[in-house]
């Protein structure tokens, strides 16, 4: 088990972080997850669709984010997750931390040489 | 009732996982659908767009995987941080922790202590291959007593039934003298029929079973032995040329059985049944019957074909059966049905205790809640949820009764020592009862049901509602207090009750005690000393004469010792030691009536009026002397009575009223040859007083006593009557072994004697009595720490109302009322249940009913007293409030 974490540790900040920003607008059920991620991402961002669930699992137990059965348009039954409270302070932190930290980077890339 | 439901659902999502696999599968195979729809619409063909969609997908199982390892990582993760946290918050409040542990200690320590007995000896199979098969059968007489069976009885019914794979007879003789390896011994042994080894499903370990040719009339005899009595008499040695003198006669041993096997039990030799004569009357209960069932037949079926078998032998014999039916009972249940209400009745208190010291530390826990409630308050606004607290608390009580469990056991475990040392053989299979895996598996299952029942009432007091107002910082809400409240009063209310129904079971069984104490059992039960003498039984006349020609050298050299005021002898001691054979004796018109049996069984349909039954006693005149049972009519033995002179009895007077009743029953003749196989003719001389044999409860049974010169009983019981028992027992010892050096005694008093028969009642009575005081205590306990609690929450209002001029009086009454309000209601409830309960000890009770209203009176009366004397301190510190320190405390 360690290894298989270790490895998904590498993306699972940036993982979790994209997910709760797919949920700021209004809860949605996995596959609209990955949906919009594609979506945003001009179709860049194109992850092992699976790879979500263990990531949407986590952040329910982290309190970030809650679940429930809905129906969809269509008259579907499926997983809806929503933002809590607490998830959505988590995300602002986060992206506070991301964007200086970001920055910080593109500061150091952009940095000519001469 | 929302937060019942809502904590049904966090339990229930907590531990199991097969909601996660369901709720994951949904979610992936919806997951695979969307995409696969929307490929479609792209343009793929149905099966290339579901291909594609895995693709994307990435593995299923290996999703699945991922996600599992989340849900156990989280379990593990949160459970070690729940038991981390806890334990730092139980020893910030050593106090606390210490009197929950050491109250839930001694719950579960009784409670395990009391299944180890149940378990050992109710609940552990036998020790035999499929014990659940093996049964006891019994001959029911019209009034559906259980009676041992003849054996014209037995072999009917082996030849016509089918139920049973193997069907044998045994006849332990408990008394028996054996020589061979060390010093002489008296032990017990069976004689057992052909198919014995077979019904237990067991063969010796060492040597072989019986031959065909040692079991028939006249073979040579041989004997199998325990293997307890091969290591410790023949220290293990080979069995070859070790012959055995059992009962005067060598026995060649041939097998020693496997440790442990001891039925009947105490049972130190088998010998084969078959090489004595047959026995041909059908009213000589002389065998113990064991069957096995065979394969796929149930016990009622097996039953149902042996009550129609004996009917129809009833119907065919007549009245000659002695026999109105039969009855299959498997052997476990057989062995310990005396046992059994005393362990039930032991286990409900033990169980009663551990609910009271649950509730004691639940009343404790609520107390404390209050202390902790800004910490509880914090934790759910930084976003702990209900589930989160609810495993915080089901953590800390898990702590508390791990640590109680552990200790409990230890207690437990001294405990069981203690008992089985203090019970002297009355519990069948105690030797092998202890702490063992079952017990522990139980105490920790218990610890559990404890550590859930205390989390969960702390959780469904504690209110998210209240929380979030306290965290408010403000005054404490009323509205949680109130709730609380109600429910520690409700706490409170139980435990008496409980306390209650504890106190009346032991109060039952100590005014049971009590009246047993004052029974006259007929005999004296002080200042007598008591000889067991065992010579080798024979069949030979002569050889039986010389016994009894011992016996009477030996009661003229004891009636002579100093000290000795009057000396006798008897077959079977009332106060245990004997066998208290019973059967069926018939009048006789004159004394030569029968030769032999052919002529009993002329008389054929008088036999039914003319039968009777009686105990078979063998005693010397002096016996009634010693023992200070008094002669009514008639005459007892005298000199007269030689072995050549006409043979004579004496009756109790049980016996007359129950024969002859309105008639004479002086100069009857009866014959007895049931028990002696002797049918000469016995006239009766002489009527004596009842006696209680074994227990004082015991229903004085009919007795018919013969002298010991003309029929000599190799086992006897001498008393001496002496106001110095511990001298005469020391001269007594002497004079035997003056007269037979190899004659083994064993030597007793009349008290301790008296005091064996009532150990088992005066060890359940400690128990209950114990476990009722224990509940007493924490019932007190609970109450004055209620009291104490309200004193402290209404300090303010106590000095209003001193500075509004009220009285001490009133203030005593207003604080120590309220704890007897509580008591009151306990005191109801435990009554009300007492009245229904108690009816289950009803079979341990002696002299008393079961709703006996002293007992109930005394109890209510006591709890009480305590009670109020426990509300006393905290109302007396109520009265010494100063009124301006309780205004200005808050």
């Amino acid at each position: 088990m360690g290894t298989a974490r270790d490895k998904g540790d590498v993306l699972q900040g940036t993982l979790d972080m994209l997910v709760l920003k797919a949920l700021q607008l209004e809860p949605m059920h996995g596959w609209g997850i990955t949906e919009r991620l594609e979506a945003w991402s001009g179709s860049v961002l194109v992850l092992g669709q699976g790879t979500l669930y263990p990531a949407l699992y986590r952040l329910e137990r982290q309190g970030l984010i809650e679940s429930e059965w809905r129906t969809t348009a269509n008259n579907r039954r499926a997983r809806y997750y929503a933002l809590t409270t607490a998830g959505r302070r988590h995300f602002t932190e986060e992206l506070a931390q991301w964007r200086r930290m970001s920055r910080a980077i593109n500061l150091v890339l952009d940095a000519s040489l001469a | 009732m929302e937060s019942i439901s809502e904590l049904v659902r966090r339990l229930r999502t907590l531990g199991r996982s097969t909601d996660m696999e369901r709720r994951m599968g949904d979610e992936v195979r919806f997951h695979l659908e969307q995409q696969t729809e929307k490929n479609i619409r792209a343009g793929m063909a149905p099966d290339e767009a579901r291909r594609a969609a895995l693709l994307r997908f990435g593995g299923v199982e290996s999703v699945k995987e991922s996600v599992r390892d989340e849900y156990r990582h989280a379990l593990v993760e949160d459970f070690w941080r729940d038991l981390r946290y806890g334990t730092r918050v139980l020893t910030r409040a050593p106090g606390f922790a210490l009197v929950s542990i050491l109250t839930l200690a001694m719950g579960i320590g009784a409670a395990t202590a009391v299944f180890s007995l149940v378990e050992g000896v109710l609940l552990r199979p036998l020790p035999f291959p499929e014990p659940d098969r093996i049964v006891r059968l019994f001959q029911l007489d019209a009034t559906g007593r259980r009676m041992n069976v003849s054996e014209p009885n037995f072999d009917d019914w082996k030849a016509r039934t089918h139920g049973f794979v193997s069907m044998a007879e045994t006849a332990l003789s408990a008394s028996v003298p054996v020589s061979g390896g060390r010093e002489p011994i008296v032990t017990s042994g069976a004689a057992v029929s052909r198919e014995f080894f077979d019904v237990m499903g067991v063969t010796p370990a060492v040597g072989r079973g019986f031959l065909p040719e040692e079991q028939r009339v006249g073979a040579a005899p041989v004997a199998i032995i325990s293997h307890r009595f091969w290591t410790a008499r023949l220290g293990g040695a080979p069995l070859e040329g070790q012959p055995l003198r059992i009962n005067d006669e060598l026995h060649q041993v041939v097998g020693v059985m496997p440790e442990g096997f001891a039925y009947p039990t105490g049972a130190d030799f088998w010998t084969p049944r078959e090489v004595a004569p047959p026995q041909r009357s059908r009213t000589a209960h002389n065998f113990q019957v064991v069957a096995r069932l065979a394969d796929d037949v149930p016990l009622a079926t097996a039953n149902g074909e042996l009550s129609a078998v004996s009917r129809a032998m009833k119907g065919e014999h007549g009245d000659a059966t002695w026999m109105a039916d039969a009855a299959a009972v498997p052997l476990q249940e057989q062995l310990t049905a005396n046992a059994r209400p005393t362990l039930v009745a032991l286990f409900g208190a033990a169980v009663l205790l551990l609910v009271i010291a649950c509730l004691n530390v639940s009343n404790l826990q609520l107390a404390r809640i209050a202390t902790r409630r800004r910490e509880l308050a914090l934790r759910m606004a930084i976003g702990a949820g209900r589930g989160r607290i609810l495993r915080q608390m089901l953590a800390e009580a898990a702590l508390l009764s791990a640590a109680a469990t552990v200790v409990g056991a230890g207690l437990a475990a001294a405990g069981v020592r203690a008992i089985v040392a203090a019970q002297p053989g009355s519990v069948p299979r105690l030797d092998s009862v202890g702490v063992n895996g079952t017990v522990l598996a139980f105490a920790c299952g218990v610890a559990a049901l404890t550590a859930l029942a205390l989390g969960l009432a702390t959780v469904l007091r504690t209110s998210q509602h209240e929380l979030r107002a306290s965290l408010a910082g403000g005054p404490r809400t009323m509205t949680g207090d109130r709730g609380r409240e109600r429910v520690r009063q409700g706490l409170v209310v139980a435990q008496v009750a409980i306390t209650i129904v504890l106190l009346t079971g032991a109060s039952l069984l100590a005014r049971s005690f009590v009246r047993l104490l004052g029974v006259d059992p007929g005999y004296r039960t002080s200042d007598a000393v008591v000889l067991d003498l065992v010579s080798p039984f024979s069949r030979d006349a002569a050889a039986r004469s010389r016994v009894a020609s011992f016996q009477q050298e030996l009661l003229a050299r004891l009636a002579v010792l100093p000290g000795v005021e009057s000396v006798g002898l008897v077959n079977d001691f009332p106060l245990g030691g004997g066998r208290y054979t019973n059967g069926q004796f018939l009048e006789m018109t004159r004394v030569d009536e029968f030769k032999s049996y052919e002529d009993v069984g002329r008389i054929g349909d008088q036999a039914k009026a003319r039968a009777g039954q009686a105990g078979y006693r063998v005693a010397s005149a002096g016996y009634f002397a010693a023992m200070g049972i008094p002669l009514l009519r008639g005459r007892l033995f005298d000199d007269g009575d030689g072995p050549d002179a006409p043979h004579v009895a004496v009756i109790s007077e049980s016996l007359a009223k129950a024969k002859w009743p309105d008639q004479d029953p002086l100069g009857r003749f009866v014959q007895f040859g049931n028990m002696d196989g002797t049918l000469r003719g016995i006239r009766i001389v002489g009527v004596v007083a009842d006696v209680r044999e074994l227990t004082p409860e015991a229903v004085p049974g009919p007795l018919l006593y013969l002298d010991y010169r003309q029929r000599p009983s190799t086992q006897v019981s001498v008393v001496l009557a002496s106001s110095t028992p511990a001298a005469v027992a020391q001269t007594a010892r002497q004079a035997v072994q003056q007269l037979d050096p190899s004659m083994p005694i064993r030597i007793r008093s009349i008290d301790d004697a008296l005091e064996l028969t009532l150990s088992g009642r005066r060890f359940s009575l400690l128990l209950v009595a114990l476990f009722g005081a224990a509940a007493l205590t924490l019932a007190t306990l609970g109450i004055y720490g209620l009291v104490s609690y309200l004193v402290t929450e209404r300090t303010r209002e106590i000095g209003v109302r001193m500075a509004l001029g009220a009285e001490r009086g009133d203030i005593i009454r207003l604080v120590a009322g309220q704890g007897v309000v509580l008591a009151a209601a306990g005191v109801v409830a435990g009554l009300g249940a007492s009245l229904g309960l108690t009816r289950l000890v009803q079979g341990l009770l002696f002299g008393v009913t079961a709703t006996d209203p002293v007992a109930f009176a005394g109890v209510a009366i006591v709890t009480l007293v305590v009670v109020l004397a426990a509300c006393c301190g905290p109302a007396l510190r109520a009265v010494r409030v100063s009124p301006v320190r309780a205004l200005v405390s808050e």
